[in-house]
C-alpha cells in the first residue's frame, strides 16, 4: 500500500470548505451537499464513500462546478492551487476543466463520443487546450494510449468505441483524463460498470498511474472494498454530510462514527463463513436514509443509528479532531452541535 | 411435499444462439453457446449460488428454467416432474401448477413491477391467476404478505415510485411468495440496492428460506453476498460450469483457475490487506469466438497443452467437490 | 397454510395519486399545455353550446334579401355577414362540432386501427412484424390529399340513386373515414415501438412468470402503459384532422351541407379584400383549434414523459 505521508504544513492541493448544493424541484429545496469539507493533499487519492444520495457524486461535480439543473451551488469555497473556483469567472472555468482538474466516468460506453474515432475526441481535447497542434496530437495521445496498457495504440487511435470491450474503453477514457497533465483527476466510480476481473485491473493500472506520475484523486464510490484498495484518505459520507474522514486504515480499523461502523459491520465477507456454528445473519442497519427534501433536524443518522439520544435528534453535529488526521462529526464523540 | 429426490435437478442444459446468418448483407454468423450443457442440483431448503461475470450464461440459465426464454437441450426436472415439455406444451392448468412453485425475483425491483399499478394490486395477481377460488382470502393474504416481507399492509396502496429501492424488492420478494413456492430463482436481488440496505434484504431472504422451507437459486456476481447466502456455489465461465461445491470449501480452497482469479479479483475492505492478487491477462472472450479445448486456457495461468486440445469434463472428486479442469490448484 | 389470516387491509388514510393524477400535477404547470387545454375546452364548449350562443340560424340567408351580404360587422352581425348572406359568427359558432367530429371521429379510427395493428407488429415480431410495418410505410407515402379528393368526388357520383344518398353528411363521414384510414400509421409506429420495449419489459416478464395469460399481458400490463405516448399522438393528430378537412373543404370538395371552417374559406376568400371578416373569422378559428390541439399533446407530453425532454 503506497501512503504518501500528508505534512501538515503545506497546504493542500484542494480543499472544499462549507459545499452546499441544492436541487431546486418542484416540490422544494432538497439539500443535497449540505454543507461538506474535504482536502486532498499533492499525490493523494481521497476517497469519498456513500450510498447513492449522500451527496458524494454532486461534492465532486460541484468541485467543477458542473452540477446539472436544477441542482445549484448555493454556499462553500473550492480552494485549487491558490485559487477560490467556485468564485471564477466561467471562461476561465473552461481552463480548468479537462485540463487542470480532469474527470473519469463510470460508463466509458456513454462517456466517450460513439461517433468520433478514439484519436479524433482525444485529440480534440488537446488542441481546444492548446496542449498540441492537430499534427502533434496523435503522437502524444498514443503515447498514452500505451501508458494506459493499450497494445497497438496507432491503430486504437483509428478504431471507435463501439469496436473497444468495456474495460479498454475504461483505459481510453482514463487515457482522456491524463491528457493535458492535470493535477487532480475526479474518478466518479470508474469501475462499477466493469465485471470484477477487469475491474482489478483498471484498478492496478490506476495504482500504478499513481506511483509513476504522482498523481492526485478523488475517488467517488460506494464500494468499500475499491476505496481500501485505492485511497490514502477517507471522507464518508451520509444524507449530504461529510460523517467521517480520516486516513484510509483509521477508517477501516479503528472507525469513530456509527454510521461508518454500522456500515462496515453490514457488509458480508468473502473471507468469513456464514454457517459453521449455526446461521448468521448480518447486523444490518434498520431503515434507510432519510429524505433530502425536508431533512431531520439533528444528525441525518439519527434515526438508524444504535447510540442515538435526544440531543442527536435536535442538533447538527459538526467535525471534531479525534485523533491525528482523524475528523468525526458525532455528539456522542465530542462533537459540538449545531442548532439547525 | 413427499419428493425424496432433488428440488431442481438440471440436466444437461443448452441454450445456443445462432447470430449474424440471416440477413442479405451480413455473412459473418456463427453459434453462440449462451449455457452449454449445464449440469446441476438443489435441495430443499438448499442455496446454490450460481456466480460468474456479464456474458456467462448465469441469467440464461435461469430464465431457460422459467421458459421465459426456449432451451436448446436439456432437462429441468422440478420435484421430479420435468418440466420443459410441460411449458412447451402450454396446457394452462398444468403450467400454472409449475409456476406457482417456482417463482422468480428480477434484478431491478424499479422495473420489475408494473408503475402503474399500486403494491396491491401487483401482489393481487397471482391471487386472481392462481387462487381464483379464494377471493374472500385475497385481501388477507396481501396483508400477510407485506408483513412477512417487512412492510406495513396500508402500503397496498401505494405506487412502486414511492417507494425506495429497498422496499420494492421486498415487494418484488412478496409478489414471488404470494402463491407458497417451493423454489426462487433470485437474479442479482440486492446488486440495484444500497449498501446500507442490502444487509436487510439478505437478512430477509435468509429468514423466509428457514421459515418457509425454500430452495434457492441465488445468481450474482457479488461474491461477497454468495457466500452469506450460499450453502453450495457454481461458477460459470462463458456458458460452461467449471467449478461447484459447498460454499465454505469453494471460498476457502477454490481450485479452478477461473474460481481463484475471480475471488483474488474482488478488492478486500482492508487497506492492509495482503490478499495475494492473480492478474488475468486479457478480457473475456466473445462467445462467438469461444476457444477450443477448456474455454479458459487463454487468461489462464496454468495452463498446458492438453488444455489447448482437449475440453474438460466436470467431474467430481471424493469430496463431493465438482471441478472441471486439467490441471487444478 | 392460510392458518392465521390477518385483518383485511385497512384503508389508507388519503389515497394516493395514480399516474393520471401525477400526469394532471405535471400538466398543470405547463402553460403551453394549459392554455392548449383551455382553447380545446373552448371549442368543445362552443360545439356543445352553438344553439344557444348562435345570434342566428346558420342556414339563414335573410341578410342576402335586405341587400346585406358582406355586411361589416355591427350589433345585429357582431362578425358581419359573408357573401351568402350568412351570419359570420353563428356559421363560425356552428363549424366548431364539425370540427371535432372531423378530428375526433379521423382520430378513433386511426387509433383504433393504429394500435391494433402497432401492437400485434410489435408483440408478435418477427414477419408479422415486418409485413405490417411495410403495409404501414405503404400508406405513409400515399399522397392522402388526392386520394381524398378523388374518392370524395368518385363517391360523390357513385351513391347518386343508390339508398346510401339519403344518409346525412354522407361526404363528410367520407372525409372522416378517409382521415382515419391514412392517418394511423404514425399511430402504429408509436405503438408498435411501446409494445416492443414493454413485452421486453422486466415487469410483464415478472407477469409471465406467475402465469398470466397473453391477453392480461396486453390488456393489463401493455396497453395501459403504452397509453400515454400514445395519448400525445391522438391530440396531434385531432389538430392534423381538423386542419386536413379544412383543406379539403377549401378546395371545394367538402360537404356542402355541413357548415365547416375550410368551406366558409372556400366561399369567401375571393371577397378577402372587400369583406375579410368572411374568410378571417374562420381562419382565426382553425388555428385556435389546430394550435389548442397542438400545445396540449405538447403538454400532455411534458406530463407523461417528462424524461424525454429536459
Amino acid at each position: 500500500m503506497p501512503s504518501i505521508p500528508v505534512s501538515a504544513s503545506s497546504p493542500p492541493l484542494l480543499r472544499a470548505e462549507g459545499l452546499v448544493v441544492h436541487f431546486h424541484t418542484r416540490d422544494g429545496v432538497v439539500r443535497a451537499v449540505d454543507g461538506v469539507d474535504f482536502e486532498v493533499g499533492r499525490g493523494e487519492t481521497l476517497g469519498i464513500v456513500g450510498e447513492s444520495g449522500s451527496g458524494k457524486t454532486i461534492s465532486s461535480l460541484a468541485l467543477l462546478r458542473l452540477v446539472p439543473p436544477p441542482a445549484r451551488i448555493e454556499a462553500g469555497r473550492v480552494l485549487f492551487e491558490g485559487e477560490d473556483l467556485l468564485a471564477l469567472p466561467e471562461t476561465a472555468m473552461t481552463r480548468v476543466r479537462g485540463r487542470r482538474i480532469s474527470m473519469i466516468f463510470q460508463n466509458p460506453a456513454t462517456s466517450l463520443n460513439p461517433i468520433l474515432s478514439v484519436g479524433a475526441q482525444l485529440s480534440e481535447i488537446l488542441v481546444w487546450h492548446g496542449m498540441a497542434t492537430k499534427r502533434e496530437a496523435p503522437e502524444r495521445i498514443a503515447e498514452l494510449l500505451r501508458l494506459v496498457g493499450l497494445t497497438d495504440p496507432a491503430a486504437r487511435l483509428r478504431q471507435y468505441p463501439h469496436e473497444l470491450s468495456g474495460g479498454m474503453r475504461q483505459r481510453v477514457g482514463i487515457a482522456r483524463a491524463l491528457l493535458c497533465d492535470p493535477s487532480l483527476v475526479l474518478a466518479d466510480e470508474p469501475t462499477t460498470a466493469l465485471d470484477v476481473t477487469i475491474q482489478a485491473q483498471i484498478l492496478d493500472l490506476l495504482a500504478e498511474l499513481r506511483a509513476r506520475l504522482g498523481m492526485s484523486m478523488v475517488l467517488v464510490t460506494h464500494d468499500m472494498g475499491v476505496v481500501a484498495r485505492m485511497a490514502d484518505r477517507i471522507t464518508v459520507m451520509y444524507a449530504g454530510r461529510v460523517c467521517e474522514s480520516g486516513s484510509a486504515r483509521t477508517i477501516f480499523h479503528s472507525p469513530q462514527h456509527p454510521y461508518t461502523r454500522a456500515l462496515l459491520d453490514s457488509m458480508p465477507r468473502l473471507d468469513r463463513s456464514y454457517r459453521s456454528g449455526g446461521r448468521q445473519l448480518l447486523p444490518a442497519i434498520a431503515g434507510r436514509p432519510p429524505g433530502l427534501l425536508n431533512p431531520p433536524a439533528g444528525c441525518r443518522f439519527a434515526a438508524r443509528c444504535p447510540e442515538a439520544t435526544a440531543e442527536c435528534r435536535r442538533v447538527l453535529p459538526v467535525q471534531v479532531a479525534v485523533g491525528p488526521d482523524h475528523m468525526v462529526a458525532c455528539l456522542r464523540r465530542g462533537s459540538q452541535g449545531m442548532a439547525a | 411435499m413427499s419428493t425424496a429426490g432433488p428440488l431442481l435437478q438440471v440436466e444437461k442444459l443448452s441454450k445456443h444462439y445462432s447470430v449474424g446468418s440471416r440477413g442479405l448483407f451480413r455473412r459473418s454468423g456463427g453459434t453462440i453457446r449462451a449455457v452449454d450443457d449445464v449440469s446441476f442440483h438443489l435441495r430443499v431448503g438448499e442455496t446454490l449460488g450460481l456466480v460468474g461475470e456479464s456474458g456467462c450464461g448465469k441469467t440464461t440459465t435461469a430464465r431457460s428454467i422459467l421458459h421465459l426464454v426456449q432451451p436448446t437441450g436439456g432437462t429441468v426436472r422440478f420435484e421430479g416432474e420435468d418440466i420443459l415439455p410441460v411449458f412447451a406444451a402450454g396446457a394452462r392448468p398444468d403450467v400454472l401448477r409449475i409456476r406457482s412453485r417456482l417463482q422468480y425475483v428480477f434484478q431491478d425491483p424499479t422495473l420489475a413491477l408494473n408503475p402503474r399499478w399500486t403494491i396491491g394490486e401487483t401482489l393481487r395477481e397471482p391471487l386472481r391467476i392462481h387462487w381464483p377460488g379464494r377471493r374472500d382470502q385475497w385481501e388477507a393474504r396481501i396483508a400477510e404478505l407485506l408483513g412477512l416481507v417487512g412492510l406495513e399492509p396500508q402500503h397496498a396502496w401505494r405506487y412502486p415510485h414511492e417507494f425506495s429501492g429497498g422496499q420494492r424488492q421486498r415487494v418484488g420478494i412478496a409478489r414471488a411468495l404470494a402463491v407458497e413456492p417451493r423454489l426462487l430463482i433470485l437474479d442479482e436481488p440486492v446488486s440495484s440496492l444500497d449498501i446500507s440496505v442490502r444487509a436487510q434484504i439478505l437478512n430477509l431472504l435468509v429468514s423466509l428460506q428457514q421459515r418457509l422451507g425454500l430452495g434457492y437459486l441465488y445468481i450474482s456476481h457479488d461474491l461477497a453476498s454468495v457466500r452469506f447466502v450460499s450453502s453450495h456455489v457454481a461458477v460459470m465461465y462463458l456458458g460452461k460450469l467449471v467449478e461447484m461445491a459447498e460454499v465454505d470449501a469453494i471460498f476457502a480452497r477454490p481450485r479452478h483457475h477461473y474460481t481463484r482469479a475471480l475471488l483474488s479479483a474482488i478488492p478486500v475492505p482492508d487497506p492492509d490487506s495482503t490478499q495475494p492478487r492473480i492478474a488475468l491477462q486479457g478480457e473475456v472472450p466473445s462467445a462467438l469466438r469461444r476457444p477450443a479445448g477448456c474455454p479458459f486456457h487463454p487468461r489462464c495461468p496454468a495452463a498446458r497443452t492438453v488444455c489447448r486440445e482437449v475440453e474438460p469434463r466436470l467431474e467430481e472428486d471424493e469430496f463431493g467437490h465438482r471441478l472441471a479442469c486439467h490441471n487444478p490448484a | 397454510m392460510d392458518a392465521a389470516i390477518p385483518a383485511p387491509l385497512p384503508a389508507p388514510p388519503v389515497k394516493p395519486p395514480g399516474i393520471w393524477r401525477q400526469g394532471w400535477y405535471r400538466f398543470r404547470r405547463n402553460r403551453g399545455g394549459m392554455v392548449g387545454l383551455g382553447l380545446v375546452l373552448l371549442v368543445v364548449l362552443v360545439a356543445l353550446a352553438c344553439p344557444f350562443l348562435a345570434p342566428h340560424d346558420p342556414g339563414d340567408q335573410s341578410a342576402m334579401l335586405r341587400g346585406g351580404a358582406r355586411a361589416a360587422p355591427s350589433w345585429l352581425h357582431p362578425l358581419g355577414t359573408d357573401r351568402m348572406g350568412y351570419d359570420v359568427l353563428s356559421r363560425v359558432l356552428y363549424g366548431a362540432p364539425t370540427a371535432l367530429a372531423v378530428g375526433l371521429g379521423a382520430m378513433a379510427i386511426a387509433s383504433l386501427v393504429g394500435i391494433v395493428i402497432g401492437g400485434i407488429a410489435g408483440y408478435v415480431g418477427g414477419l408479422l412484424d415486418e409485413v405490417l410495418m411495410r403495409f404501414a410505410e405503404f400508406f405513409l407515402v400515399i399522397p392522402v390529399f388526392v386520394v381524398i379528393l378523388a374518392v370524395v368526388r368518385l363517391f360523390g357520383i357513385i351513391v347518386v340513386g343508390t339508398p346510401l344518398e339519403k344518409v346525412p353528411h354522407l361526404n363528410l363521414l367520407t372525409i372522416i373515414a378517409l382521415l382515419g384510414l391514412f392517418g394511423w400509421p404514425p399511430i402504429a409506429r408509436m405503438a408498435r415501438a411501446e409494445f416492443l420495449r414493454l413485452k421486453q419489459a422486466e415487469f410483464v416478464e415478472a407477469a409471465i412468470c406467475i402465469g398470466a395469460t397473453k391477453r392480461d399481458i396486453l390488456l393489463r400490463h401493455i396497453l395501459p402503459n403504452a397509453l400515454p405516448s400514445l395519448i400525445v399522438l391522438v391530440a396531434l393528430g385531432i389538430g392534423g384532422a381538423v386542419l386536413a378537412e379544412a383543406m379539403v373543404s377549401f378546395l371545394g370538395f367538402g360537404d356542402p351541407k355541413a357548415i365547416s371552417w375550410g368551406q366558409m374559406l372556400y366561399f369567401n376568400y375571393e371577397a378577402l379584400k372587400v369583406a375579410p371578416w368572411g374568410s378571417l373569422a374562420p381562419g382565426v378559428a382553425i388555428f385556435l383549434t389546430v394550435l389548442g390541439f397542438n400545445l396540449l399533446a405538447d403538454g400532455l407530453t411534458d406530463a407523461f414523459n417528462p424524461r424525454l425532454r429536459q
